[in-house]
């Protein structure tokens, strides 16, 4: 395997990635990994692993993913290049969409696609959020603190969410593996 | 609002500044659950069914969905530039931290504490994302008295089912639709 150009190689191998990664950044994870540990050895699987560990302790999208990648590849230069084509093609996609559907803001049948819409994505938001929960540790504590968590959220809608985070994670610190 | 459409109250300083905030401080997952919670329960600067409309097509549409959603929201309230400075203020500050971290966890990698922080922390924000999908259900229940079941259908096949996304949005999206319309008419 050559070395000499892992930017453009890496740009190789996101930019299709980012085109298919329909209904989100998870579907494609798998095919990531696939890429860079199988197909290119550019990182060990154990890294890979901890490579995603890390992106979903990080703040911000776990689709940081592709930058993380690039970084431990090729440093500076393959975090730019990976995140570059993970993230411009399908953002462009958007771009366009969000475009011609602001453009008909207000239109009667604009309203009906919203209220028609609005219980669909609400079921997309519990199944993506109870998949993360089921895919969790799922001890006791666990199911605890989401439980917790989601009355406080409920009853007060415009706390910052923050507090109530960084509490929870001390208590699971405080509770350790006991249950 | 003027003539393109856009809502001329928010400012590109705003977008950054609130985007900047989400990107940085949003620990745990469940992104789309924040920024509803900033944009629409406390800001104001969408209804709950534009946010709603917009999730729908950022979860349809290939790419990550928050990038997607602030695309969409950047575009809506200060057009091309709003939608640029919308994503970049909640791409790029996380990614200095992400590769900040990468590096601290070579040294500090295997710490128990720092597992049970990070778990505890995702498991708030699940909690988070729940109190979204009840707000959002209970607000979709008001306008429209199908949309119940059609919550509880997508959640089984998508949720329970595990049913692949994409195939169960085009089947059941024309039919929530056509729903929508016969009660605007009715």
């Amino acid at each position: 395997m050559q070395n000499d150009n892992l930017p453009w190689q890496l740009v190789l191998v996101f930019t299709p990635l980012s085109l298919l990664s329909l209904g989100g950044g998870q579907s494609v994870i798998a095919d990531i990994g696939k890429q860079v540990v199988d197909i290119h050895g550019w990182i060990t699987e154990a890294d890979f692993v901890d490579l995603f560990a890390i992106s979903r302790a990080a703040p911000g999208p776990g689709s940081l993913l592709s930058t993380l990648i690039g970084w431990r590849v090729d440093g500076l230069a393959g975090a730019v290049a990976a995140s570059l084509a993970y993230f411009l093609p399908s953002s462009l996609i958007a771009f366009a969409v969000a475009r011609v559907w602001n453009r008909y803001r207000g239109q009667a049948w604009q309203g009906v696609l919203e209220r028609g819409l609005a219980p669909l994505a609400t079921g997309l938001i519990l199944s993506g959020a109870f998949a993360v929960l089921l895919s969790s540790s799922g001890t006791i504590s666990i199911w605890l603190i989401v439980a917790m968590s989601t009355a406080i959220f409920i009853l007060r809608p415009k706390l910052s969410p923050l507090p109530v985070l960084l509490v929870a994670g001390l208590a699971k610190v405080a509770i350790g593996n006991l249950f | 609002m003027n003539e393109a459409g856009l809502k001329p109250a928010v400012t590109l300083p705003q977008i950054f500044a609130l985007f900047a905030r989400i990107g940085l401080t949003s620990f745990g997952g469940g992104l789309s659950a924040w920024i509803y919670r900033e944009v629409v329960d406390r800001r104001a600067w969408l209804s709950e069914d534009e946010f709603l409309a917009g999730l729908t097509l950022a979860q349809i549409l290939p790419g990550p969905n928050v990038i997607n959603i602030s695309i969409y929201i950047g575009q809506r309230l200060r057009g091309t530039m709003g939608s640029i400075i919308a994503t970049l203020a909640l791409l790029l500050p996380p990614m200095v931290v992400a590769v900040g971290l990468l590096i601290l966890f070579r040294f500090y990698g295997d710490v128990a504490w720092l597992h049970n922080l990070l778990e505890g922390i995702a498991a708030a924000a699940i909690g988070l994302t729940f109190s979204v999908g009840y707000r959002a259900a209970r607000h979709a229940t008001r306008t429209n008295r199908w949309a119940p079941a059609v919550l509880l259908l997508v959640f089984l096949a998508v949720g329970v089912l595990r049913w692949p996304l994409i195939p169960v949005v085009l089947c059941v999206a024309p039919v929530a639709v056509l729903v929508a319309r016969r009660q605007a008419r009715s």
